[in-house]
Formats: structure tokens, sequence, C-alpha cells
């Protein structure tokens, strides 16, 4: 058995997770990255040898459907890593502490370490009502991501709420909730991690980028890491090949559905959803949305409740016919209306014209061109 | 820039549509230039070919059997669809160029009613369509109504342009169509954006619907050939037209 060298691997020693194990998520991560497997070497070394970050952990409005992703990704638990090589001084869910105190442990924060500490936000802030639909220890949750974002030496959004103000910013937004970045403006370094909710392995990797490069990765522009979010799910997606063939689930559960077809017929928001799902899965690559049979909704772009919506058909519906109409088939309609009008006006022409002439329906004589006052 | 021959882009003519037709018979004048007429006929079958790829690649109406490697029936739809689309912009772009450099009858001001003459005719147009009257308007080239139709259609065709730039950008990866996804937040999202592009479709084929009907409608009450004009550039107007700009 190896001897621990550092703190960090007698701590991970001490849970459980061997010096193998722990190897083996730094080669995982250097992967994720999108580096060679060699970069792990650096990684581990990272991971070891430099001081622990302090990390607060912001909750606003949401369902904490994101700390229970991130808590339970599975062994070498990238949360058991994670949690060793951060110093987590606040999480309402998982701290010690409470009321009082765990409002102090955030205070002192703030206070002394003032643009050390990374904080990551979870939920969306509300606006309205002057902040009064979330507040924690009498303060609303605007105030406190103001006093703790702005001091931060960055900010990680972490789920679509956060993000982009996700489900509670859905219309029509009865609280105003907003995302971190239009709540708090003037974040000098905000990296977001949208999905609904955030894949635990994107944010373990965010971290450990940080860790190791001491600084973030390269993102798109909406702030996303483009090692996760640089890819359509539709260009990564394991069914891709059926849709370029042309072969489609048209219905739940038909043979085409059964032979794993491709979802786009049933409404699959891939082809306009930027992540990594396809490649790292969800539930330790168990499984995702699409390898179980549906389509994806598109939960990682801005405004998805509104835009993504209805997930089980390609488009958007026409307003005034009602959020499941078909464009399509008011269009199709509409066509075929403009070409019955035009038939109809025909038809009068030239009813008009017979009546109009006693009878006689002579086309227009070309060397006269006078035809058109008969009309 | 004059016109070539006939009124047209000139004051009204004073005598009544019936009486001045009667004298001296028809003779042949060149309307449309060749870049009109082929712009035209390059656009119509663009358009064609997009609105059946793009029927099939927003609703995939024919699912072929067999293993997926052995058929390419989406792919081989995008494909003809995205350079179909080349085609279409650059059309649009050397028509819509063409209204600043073309001939008399090419430009901008045949689709723009500016003057006086062209905005009334443009009612006088309308009346005629509901039956509110039995003259149409006499114009050389495009009818005023028409010519604001236009109008419309091209931006129409920009609508299809933009979104489509946009829709490309969002699967081009690392390839320099990337740089249109500034468009789609413009557009409000991906979605948004396929959306307009469906709707803008069934417009351009209900104008395409409305466009023949029209055509056959007053090609035969002008009597002035204007669909063979579409073909040859020549119109057959009344001989009188040309006097009265003498």
């Amino acid at each position: 058995m190896n001897v621990p060298t550092s703190d960090l691997c007698r701590e991970l020693e001490a849970r459980g997770v061997s010096r193998r194990e722990f190897l083996g998520f730094c080669s995982a991560m250097a992967v994720m990255i999108g580096l060679p497997k060699s970069a792990a070497a650096a990684i581990a070394d990272a991971l070891e040898n430099k001081p622990k970050p302090t990390l607060v952990w912001l909750e606003f409005q949401d369902c904490a459907g994101n700390t229970e992703s991130f808590l339970r990704s599975s062994k070498p638990t990238a949360a058991e890593v994670v949690l060793d090589l951060l110093s987590i001084d606040y999480h309402e869910t998982i701290m010690a502490a409470a009321g009082h105190r765990a409002e102090e442990a955030l205070d002192s924060v703030v206070k002394n370490k003032q643009g050390q500490y990374i904080a990551v936000v979870e939920g969306s802030i509300p606006t309205g009502a002057n902040g009064a639909y979330c507040t924690i220890g009498g303060k609303s949750a605007l105030q406190i991501a103001n006093e703790v974002c702005s001091n931060a030496a960055a900010v990680i959004a972490v789920g679509t709420c956060a993000t982009f103000g996700g489900l509670p910013a859905a219309s029509p937004n009865p609280t105003g909730a907003l995302g971190v970045a239009d709540a708090v403006p003037g974040i000098k370094t905000q990296i977001n991690l949208s999905a609904c909710p955030v894949n635990a392995e994107n944010l373990t990797a965010t971290v450990v980028y940080f860790l190791t490069y001491g600084r973030w990765p390269a993102t798109d522009a909406l702030n996303r890491p483009l090692f996760a979010y640089g890819k359509s799910i539709h260009d990564n997606c394991e069914r891709r090949a059926h849709y370029d063939s042309g072969q489609y689930v048209e219905q739940w559960g038909d043979e085409a559905h059964r032979q794993g077809h491709c979802l786009y017929k049933m409404g699959c928001k891939g082809p306009v959803s930027f992540q990594n799902c396809p490649n790292v899965g969800w539930n330790d690559n168990t499984s995702w949305p699409i390898a179980c049979g549906h389509g994806c909704i598109g939960c990682a772009e801005p405004d998805f409740w509104d835009k993504m919506t209805p997930f089980y058909a390609h488009l958007p519906g026409f307003p005034g016919f009602g959020k499941a109409s078909n464009i399509d088939k008011v269009g199709f309609w509409g066509t075929v209306g403009v070409a019955a009008a035009f038939g109809t006006h025909t038809l009068i022409h030239l009813g008009k014209k017979l009546v109009g002439s006693g009878g006689e329906d002579k086309p227009a004589d070309p060397t006269k061109g006078s035809e058109g006052g008969d009309a | 820039m004059t016109p070539p021959t006939t009124t047209a882009g000139g004051a009204r003519p004073e005598v009544s549509y019936r009486a001045k037709d009667e004298t001296g018979g028809l003779e042949r004048v060149y309307v449309w230039d060749a870049v009109v007429r082929l712009t035209h006929w390059i656009i119509m079958l663009a358009i064609l070919i997009q609105a059946v790829t793009g029927i099939y690649i927003g609703r995939p109406f024919f699912i072929p059997a067999g293993a997926e490697d052995q058929q390419f029936v989406m792919g081989t739809m995008k494909v003809v669809h995205s350079y179909t689309a080349i085609v279409f912009t650059l059309a649009v772009l050397v028509r819509v160029g063409w209204m600043f450099v073309g001939s008399y009858y090419a430009r901008w001001h045949q689709f723009v009613p500016a003057s006086a003459r062209r905005r009334r005719d443009v009612w006088s147009m309308l009346k005629f369509y509901t039956f509110l009257s039995r003259e149409p308007p006499l114009n050389v080239g495009h009818n005023p109504l028409a010519g604001l139709t236009y109008l419309l259609v091209f931006a129409l065709y920009f609508t299809m342009i933009v979104t489509g730039l946009a829709l490309y950008s969002v699967g081009a990866g690392v390839s320099y169509m990337k740089m249109w996804d500034f468009l789609l937040p413009i557009l409000g999202g991906a979605q948004t954006a396929r959306w307009i592009h469906h709707i803008a479709m069934w417009l351009l084929l209900g104008f395409f619907a409305h466009h023949i009907w029209s055509a056959i409608l007053v090609s035969r009450s002008e009597g002035h050939g204007l669909i063979d004009s579409m073909f040859s550039g020549y119109k057959f107007l009344p001989r009188s037209w040309r006097k009265r700009d003498e």
C-alpha cells in the first residue's frame, strides 16, 4: 500500500479512497477538461500541494437539486475529493452550524477573506416585492448575493436557476427572479454551469481546472466552460446516425422507439442545446435522457421553460392557437386559404365576365390590349 | 435616368384606359433585363427546392427502412437545403444590388411608392382587385401595389436568410459560419429563430400562390403579355403610350 504523501492523501485514505482511485479521478478530470491523459500528473500535484481555497455555497430560489446532484456523485466520489480539496465554510444543507452561528461563518468569510474565496450560487434571486420572496437570516437573497458575490474572487453559478433564472423566472415570473449575473451586475469573474440540475462532473472539473492552473477555463458567450458546453447535444448524440439517415421515432413505444432511433420528431431539443451529456452522462455515466429514450428538453439553455416548450413538439405553438398548436398546420392551411381565395376571385371574375359579355368568355384580345376594363 | 420608352415613371396618362389603347395597336417594349429575369427564376427555383427540403427537415415525412448506415435522407436534405440557400442568398443580394445599378424597370423606385402617382395607383390597384373598379392603373413595369408587395417579399427573403444563418450557426462548430451566432440572442434563441423561419416560409408559399394567380389575372386583363415578359423581357404595350412621352 502506498504511503500517503500529503494531507489530502491522508484525508482521502481515511475516507477509504485509495491513491489509485485518486489518480483515476485525476485522469478522468484531465479527459473531461480536454487535456491529454498525461496532464493527470499535473492535476494530482496541484490538488495535493496547493492550499485549499475557501468556498461558500449560497442557496436561493430553487429546489436544492444542484446540491443533491453534487453530493450524490459516486466513487471515488467527485464530491469526496472536492469536499476535501476545498474548505467549504458555508453550505446550508451540509454544514453543522445552524442559525446565527451559520450566518457568522458566512460573515467571517466575507470580512476576513475578501477577494480570496469562491462563491457558488444555486437558485435564482427574486427581486420582486423588494426581495421579500426569499430571505435568509433576515436578509433578502439580493442583499446576501450582493455582499457575498461582489467580494468573491470568482462566482460559480450552478444550475439554470442561478445562471439564467430558470424555472422561477419562467413566464410570468411572479417573483421577478433573475440569474446571478443580472441580479448582481459587475461580477468580474463568473462561471456559469447551467443545466437542471448541474452535472456534478462539470462542477468538479471546473474547480479542478482552477486549482491546477490558477485560472478559469475558456468559456462561450454565456460564460459556460467550453469543455462542457462547447458542442451541442445533437453533435455528440449516440442516436445521431439515425437522425442523418432519416429514421425517427413517431410514437412513444413504436418499433423505431424500441430500436433506439432518433427522437427529433418527438420534440428532442438536442440540436439547439449545448452540454456534454452524451459524453459524460449522469449518475457516474449510468445513463442520460436520450439514452433512456426521452428527448432532450434543453435544460441548460436560457429561458428553457419558455423557449423549449412544448417539450414533445419540434416547435413552439402559434399565438392565439394555443401552446400545442402547430405553426406548420396553421401555415399550410393559410397557404391553402390564399390559393382558395384567389381561385374564388378568378371564378367571380369569370362569372362577372360571363354575365357582362352575354355568355361569351373571351380571353383578352392582344391586338387591342384593352380587356382590363371589362373585368 | 429616364424610361427607355413610354410613360411609367412619368405622369399618369390623361387619356382613359380604353380610348388611348385603341389608337395605334401594340409594340414590343423591352421591360425586364436579363438580370431581373435570371434572378427571378433562380429565386423561384431555390424557394421551391428549399421549401420541399425544408418541410422535410422540419417534419421528416419519409422514413426509409433498413440499416442506418445505408441511408442518408435527412443528411442529403440538409445538404441540398444549405447549398440552395447559398444560391438563393447570392441571387437575392444580386437582385437587391441591381435595384440601384440595373435598368430603369429594375430599380428601387419600382418597389417603393415614392411618387404621389404611384401611391395613388396602389389604391387604384387595390380597387381593381376588390371589384370596386374596372380599370387597373397603367404601368409599364411593376404596378405600384405589386412593387410594394415585392418589398415585403424581399423583407421575407432577408428574414429567411438571417434566421437561416442563425440556425446554421447553432451546429456550425468551429467553422467560420459560427460568426453568425451573434444573431441568436437578437432573434430570441434558436427555437424562436426556427419558428420565424417556418412562418416566413409559409408566408412565402402563400405569396407564391397569390403571385401565380394574380399574374394570370393581370396578364389576361391587361393583355400586355405579362407572364411571357418574364421569359422574353418584352411586353406588348400600346403604341400610344410612347407617343405621349415624346
